[in-house]
């Protein structure tokens, strides 16, 4: 996939894991790893970079003696997740009309 | 790699940006390594689950703007005393145009890049207007002059036409590579602003 597409879906990957509720680093990684390669490496950035944007909040909270970092999401995120849909809606009818074109071709 | 190794390395890498942003992916760091050990890892397999020092700074480094670490670099570690201060005031016709001698080498670059990609777009929408002005050139041709003429321009516009269109796949492959490269003069940049040589 390309780079800069991947950046942006991982974005709108990451508020979408914490949509309904608060969640943390580890667990941020586990929900999305199905559907979009992540790591590490490439989350730290991307929260950083959601936080700057005033998408998400943080805050810490003590867990088994030690502290964590939970982040929820901001009004601003739930626009940015729902203007991602509005533009995806308007891909997917250009995916439906070219993959329509194809299995006609196929036909023949 | 125990986790104090890895958090060790990581603070080293990132030393030369500011502090607090140091602090901040530490803690990140660490608190990634916790939760897998929690998760059933041992504390070897969690440091290896996170991924390379390398690739961690790495990535940080990429999200910093150029200027803040720049700024992080030259901020005196402690209040300056009044010589010093006079010293700067003084040395200014000579720090000056250093500091804007190593920025514009920075723009230099950028522009040197970006007006490479311009320039191979700028050929190719030549060929392609050369191609169309053959073909309009060889119908009028056609209708008032010769027609071996009229082909021969006409031959000449399909080609110029068809090498557009092939040289424009060929230079969006480049442009990729000159993004890249961009994207890679910032990172190496930073890396040897903070004193770390280059990025491996």
């Amino acid at each position: 996939m390309d780079i800069q597409m991947k950046r942006g879906l991982l974005d709108v990957c990451v508020l979408a894991a914490i949509k309904d509720e608060p969640s943390y680093g580890y667990k941020i990684i586990k929900d999305v790893k199905p559907f979009v390669e992540v790591s590490e490496s490439t989350l730290y950035p991307i929260l950083r970079r959601l936080e700057t944007a005033g998408h998400l909040t943080v805050s810490t909270a003590e867990h088994n003696g030690r502290l964590r970092k939970y982040y929820t999401i901001t009004p601003s995120g739930v626009k940015r997740i729902e203007a991602f849909k509005d533009e995806w809606k308007e891909i997917m009818q250009i995916y439906k009309f070219v993959a329509r074109e194809e299995s006609r071709s196929d036909e023949t | 790699m125990t986790k104090l190794e890895f958090i060790e390395a990581l603070k080293k890498g990132l030393q030369g940006i500011p502090q607090v942003d140091i602090d901040r992916s530490v803690e990140f760091y660490s608190e990634m390594i916790d939760d897998r050990t929690e998760d059933g890892l041992s504390e070897e397999e969690a440091v290896k689950a996170v991924g390379s020092v390398d690739d961690a700074v790495n990535n940080i480094l990429k999200e910093i703007p150029l200027p803040k670490i720049v700024k992080e670099k030259v901020r005196p570690k402690r209040g300056l005393s009044a010589w010093e201060i006079v010293l700067i005031i003084l040395g200014f016709p000579l720090w000056f145009p250093l500091l804007a001698a190593f920025f514009s080498v920075i723009l230099a670059v950028v522009v040197a890049l970006w007006s490479v990609i311009v320039s191979l777009y700028a050929v190719d929408l030549s060929l392609l207007l050369a191609g169309v002005g053959c073909i309009f050139g060889s119908v009028i041709t056609f209708i008032f002059g010769s027609m071996p003429l009229g082909l021969v321009m006409l031959a000449a516009g399909l080609i110029l036409g068809g090498l557009a269109v092939l040289f424009f796949l060929l230079f969006n492959v480049i442009t990729k590579g000159f993004l890249w490269l961009h994207k890679q003069f910032f990172l190496v940049l930073k890396r040897s602003i903070i004193g770390k040589g280059s990025a491996k």
